[in-house]
């Protein structure tokens, strides 16, 4: 991460080396679930947003290499479009990073890095081969530093002098999501009948091939970096960003339309940063900078349906002076940043051209530090603000969201969210023992929630909830806590677990899909030696889930019970003449549990997934 | 060798040139296609032969604005006489677009079928339904209805559902009076009750 200067502050907890390779094959949100303090909101198993402390979608940011992803993240399905395997690093940042990343990094930021480019002559080559038991997938990611059939990543790096340097980078990501068939209902009876049921009312036959209801998304990151050095001190960079993101979704319609997309969207993202790094002597250093976003938005005619967001042209200028001063076991941080935003929309609803013009302006701050208590014990603390301009379906959502029996009214006069956060992390570290707990409190004003009136809409269709977008003040709090013992040369074991509070403080109530209490822990064996850094390791694992006993008053089906799952996975590296081969056998929910994950959308249709035997290859050459 | 200062400068103008180049699309209106705004149950007596004899009778379901919050729905009581034999045939029609989308049904024979319940049908001898599509298949566009000689009441209703994409072969999906439809799969496209008066 070299946009602005790695945040040592907020120690940041990293999935990279044997814990990723196990993840090789999930998608972002899965794989992010090792972390302590995240978790998934998925629908179905294919579709997952991570979490982290409670925040999802538009309140979490996601850089992959630097540059903010900006796809459609608005959608409760719709999941980042990023690719894990791309990854040789993926970080998250628990604190509220509005200040150094802009707008809506409430929650936190993932960082997603690719292996850092060869400056030499050299190659790496990498082919992934997957295999899974449920639902017979396969997988195959051939990735080579200059290109292969499938790209994941491109870059080029040009050491012009010891005062320039430039870097370009490209990524693609496509992918065609099949959804449950039989969540997609016609009517509120259709669905009160579906969850009553409890599970699809067709069993479906096996196939590889992905029917309607589906999506079919891709998504285009190229990215240009250059940086010149002014003198010793002082650093100019610049970086550009480009993304296009295309989003089909198709539903089961009748005749000619079954083929034609119901939601049908083009993206384009142009982002630019100028910065300043300086480094002094006297134990001072900063970043100072300007940030700009510009993003345009169409939908493609054609579909059918009166699109569900209008088309817009967003505009998004940020001012930001970050500074850091470290001396000893002391290290001190603090920002502050300016933006300013505008949007303009138009659509037409009703035959009629409906246009608005929204601005929104916005300072946040941060302050933080970092003490080394002792050799083995540091303790950092954090306090930001940060915050969230309302999304386009939270302004102009009105109608009828296909498939969940829902009608949706959006709200033109939301304001921004507004966030004070604050993180304290403990670390401890000695000999077997590693011990980290992290507490937090975040308190939003003008939190956005999607809310049911209690009125419902009779049509010739049948009946349908009328859902609505408000605002409350909201209290998050909540603790993560992991650590590791090595109890013999051979024998380790961990544990890890988050609990979350969140309260609409106004009603005194609850909000809809907060992560429950949950805890995974294991122990692992390892064949090797000790001294041999080659894994040959077995790991038994188990996650407890508690049901969420906080639920609001509404929902249209009860929190699912508590579960635990029993996993087991065994890992194992072999090194042939200079060249890595990675092998991975991995068995999830080893008892083939039946149950439901109170996260998971479709808790409402279906159980979540059960036993599955995974096989892992890869090979480095 | 570079130029330093003159690449750094490249990249800021390459950038600007990327921004200048992006600006939403003017938004178009769509057209609706899907919307049905209005059901229509057309009635002909049939003789003891079979044959359609005397005027047709009409009765509407109308909902001109689609699935929207304040829109109201408007449905004509369906008045019919004991002892006889109608055939009934089903238009649907999409009015904000003009499109008529029983075509479609019929089109799509094999993914879709009406049910008709609500008391007039279900629980009750009032009125007897079989389908009589010209296809053979069993969709419910076409069918014929016998009004009892004596019904227990003179006051029901007609509740009449169309489903899509469901499993035709499921056990019992071909009773036209078949209560867990929902059992076959597939989603809800209409569901209207009509008051029904038998005179």
């Amino acid at each position: 991460m070299d946009i602005v200067m790695r945040c040592k502050l907020l120690l940041p907890s990293p999935l990279y080396g044997d814990a990723l390779m196990e993840a090789r094959g999930e998608n972002l949100g899965e794989s992010l679930k090792r972390i302590a303090g995240v978790t998934t909101f998925s629908t179905g198993n294919t579709i997952s947003k991570p979490v982290i402390h409670g925040m999802h979608s538009n309140r979490i940011m996601i850089l992959n290499n630097g540059i903010r992803l900006e796809g459609q993240q608005w959608g409760a399905e719709h999941a980042p479009e990023i690719d894990p395997f791309l990854a040789d690093e993926i970080t998250v940042i628990k604190g509220a990073e509005t200040v150094r990343y802009g707008p809506e990094a409430m929650g936190g930021v993932i960082l997603v890095n690719p292996a850092p480019l060869f400056t030499k002559k050299q190659s790496l080559t990498e082919l992934n081969l997957l295999g899974g038991s449920n639902s017979q997938m396969g997988n195959i990611a051939l990735s080579h530093s200059g290109g292969s059939g499938k790209i994941k990543g491109l870059g080029y790096r040009v050491q012009g002098s010891a005062k320039l340097g430039i870097e370009t980078y490209y990524s693609f990501f496509n992918t065609s999501i099949g959804i449950l068939r039989d969540a997609h209902t016609g009517n509120l009876s259709d669905l009160e009948n579906i969850i009553q049921n409890g599970r699809p009312f067709t069993d479906g036959s096996f196939t590889y091939a992905i029917d309607n209801p589906k999506q079919v998304v891709s998504h285009h990151l190229a990215k240009l970096k250059s940086h010149y050095h002014l003198n010793e001190n002082w650093k100019l960079n610049a970086q550009y960003g480009f993304q296009l993101n295309l989003r089909e979704e198709y539903d089961r319609r009748r005749g000619d339309l079954n083929d034609k997309p119901s939601l049908d969207l083009q993206l384009y993202t142009n982002t630019l940063d100028l910065f300043l790094d300086h480094t002094h002597n006297n134990e001072f250093s900063g970043t100072w900078g300007v940030n700009l976003i510009q993003q345009a938005n169409s939908n493609i005619p054609g579909t059918g349906i009166t699109p569900l967001i209008p088309n817009y042209d967003m505009f998004n200028l940020g001012f930001y002076l970050l500074e850091k001063y470290s001396k000893g076991p002391v290290e001190l941080e603090g920002g502050l940043r300016f933006d300013t935003r505008s949007i303009r929309t138009a659509r037409y609803l009703n035959n009629e051209l409906q246009q608005a013009d929204l601005n929104y302006q916005n300072f946040s701050a941060f302050i933080g530090g970092l003490f080394q208590l002792s050799p083995t014990l540091s303790l950092s603390s954090n306090l930001g603000s940060a915050w969230r301009p309302p999304n386009v379906n939270e302004l102009f959502s009105q109608g009828l969201h296909h498939g969940a029996a829902a009608i949706e009214i959006g709200d033109p006069n939301l304001n921004s969210e507004k966030s004070f956060k604050w993180v304290n992390e403990l670390e401890y570290d000695f000999k077997k023992l590693n011990l980290t707990v992290t507490g937090y409190a975040n308190q939003i004003q003008n939190y956005i929630y999607i809310n049911p009136t209690g009125e419902n809409v009779v049509s010739l269709r049948g009946t349908f909830n009328v859902y609505e977008y408000l605002q409350a003040t909201a209290f998050f709090y909540g603790f993560d806590f992991a650590g590791s013992y090595q109890f013999t040369e051979n024998l380790s074991g961990y544990a890890k677990g988050s609990i979350i509070r969140a309260k609409n403080t106004d009603d005194n109530n609850y909000f809809p899909f907060i992560p429950s209490d949950r805890m995974d822990w294991g122990i692992a064996y390892n064949f090797g030696k000790s001294a041999s850094k080659q894994a040959n390791k077995l790991t038994l694992s188990n996650l407890l889930v508690a049901k969420q006993k906080r639920e609001p008053d509404f929902d249209i089906a009860a929190a699912p019970p508590a579960y635990a799952l029993f996993n087991l996975a065994y890992q194992r590296e072999i090194h042939l003449k200079g060249n890595k081969l990675n092998l991975g056998l991995q068995v999830q929910n080893l008892f083939n549990t039946s149950y439901k994950e109170y996260m998971n959308r479709f808790r409402y249709f279906t159980d979540d997934i059960g036993r599955n035997i995974l096989l892992k290859i890869n090979y480095q050459f | 060798m570079f130029n330093s200062k003159k690449s750094f400068l490249y990249a800021i103008v390459f950038a600007a040139f990327g921004f200048t180049a992006c600006e939403s699309d003017d938004p178009e209106p769509e057209n609706d296609g899907e919307v049905i705004t209005d059901v229509i149950l057309n009635f002909q007596e049939l003789n003891a032969a079979g044959t359609p004899i005397g005027a047709i009778v009409s009765f509407k379901a109308s909902d001109p604005q689609g699935i929207e919050v304040g829109s109201t729905t408007t449905i004509d009581n369906v008045t019919l006489t004991k002892g006889k034999t109608y055939q009934m045939k089903i238009e649907v029609l999409n009015s904000i677009e003009n499109e008529d989308i029983t075509k479609e049904i019929l089109e799509e024979g094999d993914e879709h079928q009406f049910y008709f319940l609500g008391t007039a049908f279900v629980g009750s001898n009032i009125l007897t339904y079989t389908y009589a599509d010209p296809s053979g298949e069993l969709i419910g566009l076409e069918g014929k209805v016998v009004i009892a000689q004596s019904p227990g009441f003179n006051n029901a209703n007609m509740r009449i559902v169309l489903r899509h994409d469901l499993d035709k072969n499921f056990p019992g999906a071909s009773n036209p009076n078949f209560e867990n439809f929902v059992q076959a799969g597939g989603e809800t496209d209409l569901d209207v009750v009509f008051p029904l008066i038998v005179q």
